[in-house]
């Protein structure tokens, strides 16, 4: 299993770390975290490198790498990567360019397998699509965005399942919501649910909206299908059926503390562009955190 | 979908969000060229008018690398008709495109040397330790330096002294947030006052040149110098109040952080023997650029340079190679030889033509009104596109709108600096934002005062001043 957290700044990047790492320690997995810098135009790309050289002589750090550096005195002090080794904190003199417009520091893991730190720069949809393709990530997480059309993006071209940290706050949270429908794929969403709950310490609702499109035999199935597991994993667990508009009825159900898992939409590509998706419908409107596994 | 995986559709969606901006202006563009040709504008004018416009759009949303936008440039004038192959080729390479190469590559020598610590002492010992007179410092040298050796050089120099004043100050940043905006706006500011200075100021004033020569009209290095300097001197003082004035800074005197600033400036190398050298080429180019830029063209001085610093082994290839923009200088090629097509298909002249027919009479029956419409043109698009890249393509329209070519000639290369509206147009303010001190709504809240007082002064400068010296 390998993991991509993705922060952006010492401010607001600290919710996505802390949720980030727990879902890591669960997974036991290689975790990446990764810091995409401002895109800079072309016309200036390279005067601003020239200068970012001469900062350098002058004991500045190029931009970008005090957030790393806040990433690694994070990881550090919650004892989540093996300092040990680290004579003098943060590694600056580790942070490597590795020939794919990138700098990287290796660091051990205390919790999870190795933890890397990234520095990139560019477009965020673009950085992340290319390092979760180049790195093969399974899971990416990173902060709700501002940005119009930034959830859109992250579920229509990054190729990974995708962590949306939403208002996330440790004392919150006491649940893990599970859409469940007839789609395929739902027992790998149970599995991805059953791990997060059991990092967080907390249960699983597992939850049905029923419509009239909905075939109740396939559905009833594959919910005695996730019971089993869940019961066998050990988890607590609820199983509500609602009826009702699928997008309303969650957001109602996960309220403010619980955080939702759910399986991406099946459609075409070309369809979810234009007509969008029951996840990212849940996405763009909820105010709590939401892993979309693809 | 007709055999397409998933992800590859996806790939493909990607590739279409990615690159919308492309497919919009291919779209503009072709809707443009279905459209007739108007009266009294050629064919081949038309065409270059929908290569100029589709050209903006790339240049400006960036959805493909600015050496593919050079090719487009190039490959649509020919497949358009516009001119033959050998017709657009030879319009691709210019002095200016010298120059711009030339300039980037002395870029790289000059801010290896280790000037900046010396530059940091000669600041602090003209501006003692008032802040206010430090950043009047910082904008009068790096205004004065940026007019020889180009702003993009400078601000690369002067960026490191003035923040490493501003973290002796305080390691918090969050505490001097209008001390650091004060200083590196004086920074970025003074780079683009400055930059009209001389010829060698910018690649966009050789650009004018070019186009100057092009209709025979010349002007020496140091007459460029006499009509456009003491705009600087005007510009420092009133600019350095307007920052002052609008990022109040927290620490009035600075007394300290240029103590250690100085030491830090003492226990840096010092200059070797090799370092006055370059200083001593430089100065030769300097002169060259005074004396013979008109017979041998300003590109071909500054060439002059770039080889004897290999050739005396001050600095490596694979050095100038990796930090020279080659994109940059294609796609200034391109832009140049675009605007020399618009010139010569009669397409400038037509849109000059429009202009003045827009305005109509005001243009006659209200004083300076066609520099306030040039002024405020180049202005706005040297704000979204680079200036030098805005020269290209508006200088042959603007040279068409009135007689004298020369004054509006070397105003549409002055006003080509106020790019102080946003972070990303001029290399200067690009550099002083890339440190994370200042926001891109400083660059606007700042920008905006700056720029219209600028663009008062520059019209005051030229009804007045240029008058006066004729």
């Amino acid at each position: 299993m390998k993991i991509l957290i993705a922060i952006g700044s010492k401010e607001f990047s600290k919710p996505t770390l802390n949720l980030g790492m727990k879902v890591a320690q669960a997974f036991n997995a290689k975790t990446t975290i990764i810091d995409v810098g401002e895109k800079i135009s072309e016309f200036s790309s390279q005067l601003v490198e020239l200068a970012q050289d001469q900062m350098e002589s002058w004991d500045f750090d190029p931009p970008g790498v005090d957030v790393l550096e806040w990433a690694f005195n994070y990881l550090s002090e919650n004892n989540l990567i093996d300092v040990t080794q680290l004579e003098t904190g943060f590694p600056k003199n580790r942070l490597i360019e590795d020939g794919e417009d990138r700098k990287m520091v290796y660091l051990s893991g205390t919790v999870c397998e190795d933890v890397n730190l990234i520095l990139r720069n560019g477009d965020i949809i673009s950085e992340l699509r290319d390092e979760v393709q180049y790195g093969k990530y399974d899971v990416t997480i990173l902060g709700k965005s501002r940005k119009r059309n930034m959830s859109h993006d992250l579920l229509q071209y990054i190729n990974s399942s995708v962590l949306i940290v939403n208002n996330y706050d440790n004392q919150k949270f006491d649940k893990i919501l599970l859409p469940l429908n007839d789609a395929n794929g739902m027992m790998k969403v149970a599995k991805y649910a059953i791990r997060v709950a059991m990092a967080l310490d907390v249960g699983i609702d597992i939850f049905t909206v029923i419509n009239k499109k909905s075939l109740n035999q396939e559905r009833s199935y594959i919910i005695k299908k996730v019971i089993k597991l869940i019961r066998r994993s050990g988890v607590q667990f609820t199983n509500e059926e609602k009826e009702g508009e699928v997008v309303d009825q969650i957001i109602k159900k996960a309220d403010k503390n619980k955080i939702i898992v759910m399986k991406a939409s099946n459609m075409s590509p070309i369809k979810r562009y234009f007509k969008g998706s029951v996840p990212l419908s849940v996405m763009n409107e909820s105010d709590v955190p939401i892993l979309i596994v693809k | 979908m007709l055999g397409f995986s998933n992800i590859s559709l996806s790939n493909f969606l990607f590739w279409a969000t990615q690159k919308k901006w492309f497919i919009y202006a291919i779209f503009i563009g072709f809707i443009l060229t279905l459209l007739p040709t108007p009266n009294g504008l050629s064919v081949e004018g038309k065409t270059s008018i929908v290569i100029l416009f589709v050209s903006l759009i790339l240049i400006i949303k960036e959805p493909i690398p600015l050496p593919a936008i050079a090719i487009f440039i190039l490959i649509s004038q020919i497949y358009g008709g516009v001119d033959n192959v050998d017709g657009i080729a030879k319009s691709f390479m210019s002095d200016a495109v010298f120059f711009i190469m030339g300039s980037l590559m002395l870029a790289v020598v000059i801010i290896r040397q280790g000037w900046d610590s010396r530059i940091a002492l000669g600041i602090l010992k003209i501006t003692g330790n008032k802040t206010s007179g430090i950043a009047l410092g910082f904008l009068s040298i790096s205004a004065i330096l940026a007019s020889f050796i180009g702003e993009h050089t400078v601000a690369a120099i002067m960026l490191p002294i003035g923040m490493t004043l501003i973290r002796f100050t305080s390691s918090d940043i969050s505490k001097v947030k209008n001390l650091s905006a004060a200083i590196l706006f004086s920074i970025a500011y003074g780079c683009l006052i400055g930059s009209v200075g001389t010829p060698s100021g910018g690649g966009r004033n050789v650009i004018m040149i070019n186009y100057l020569n092009q209709s025979d009209i010349s002007i020496s290095y140091f007459e460029w110098m006499i009509k456009t300097y003491p705009f600087i001197f005007l510009q420092i003082p009133i600019v350095n109040w307007v920052i002052i004035k609008t990022f109040k800074p927290e620490y009035k005197i600075l007394d300290s952080s240029i103590r250690k600033l100085v030491i830090k400036v003492a226990r840096s190398r010092s200059i070797t023997g090799r370092n006055t050298l370059t200083v001593f080429i430089f100065f030769l180019i300097f002169l060259g650029w005074i004396f013979f830029s008109e017979k041998f063209g300003l590109g071909t001085i500054a060439l002059t340079g770039v080889f004897l610093y290999l050739l005396g082994g001050f600095v490596k290839w694979s050095d100038l190679n990796r930090n020279t923009h080659w994109g940059v200088i294609i796609l200034f090629g391109a832009t140049i030889s675009l605007g020399t097509s618009i010139r010569s298909t009669g397409a400038a002249m037509w849109l000059a033509d429009q202009i003045l027919y827009f305005f109509g009479a005001l243009i006659e029956s209200v004083p300076f009104f066609s520099e306030v419409v040039v002024v405020l043109m180049t202005t706005g698009m040297s704000n979204v596109l680079s200036s030098s890249a805005t020269v290209a393509v508006l200088g042959p329209i603007t040279l068409n709108l009135v007689p004298n070519m020369l004054d509006i000639g070397l105003l549409t290369a002055m006003a080509s600096s106020f790019s102080y509206f946003t972070a990303v147009a001029a290399p200067a303010c690009t550099i002083v934002y890339s440190s994370g001190m200042v926001k891109a709504k400083d660059f606007i809240r700042i920008g905006f005062r700056v720029g219209l007082v600028s663009i008062v002064l520059l019209i005051m400068y030229v009804n007045i001043f240029w008058p006066l010296i004729k």
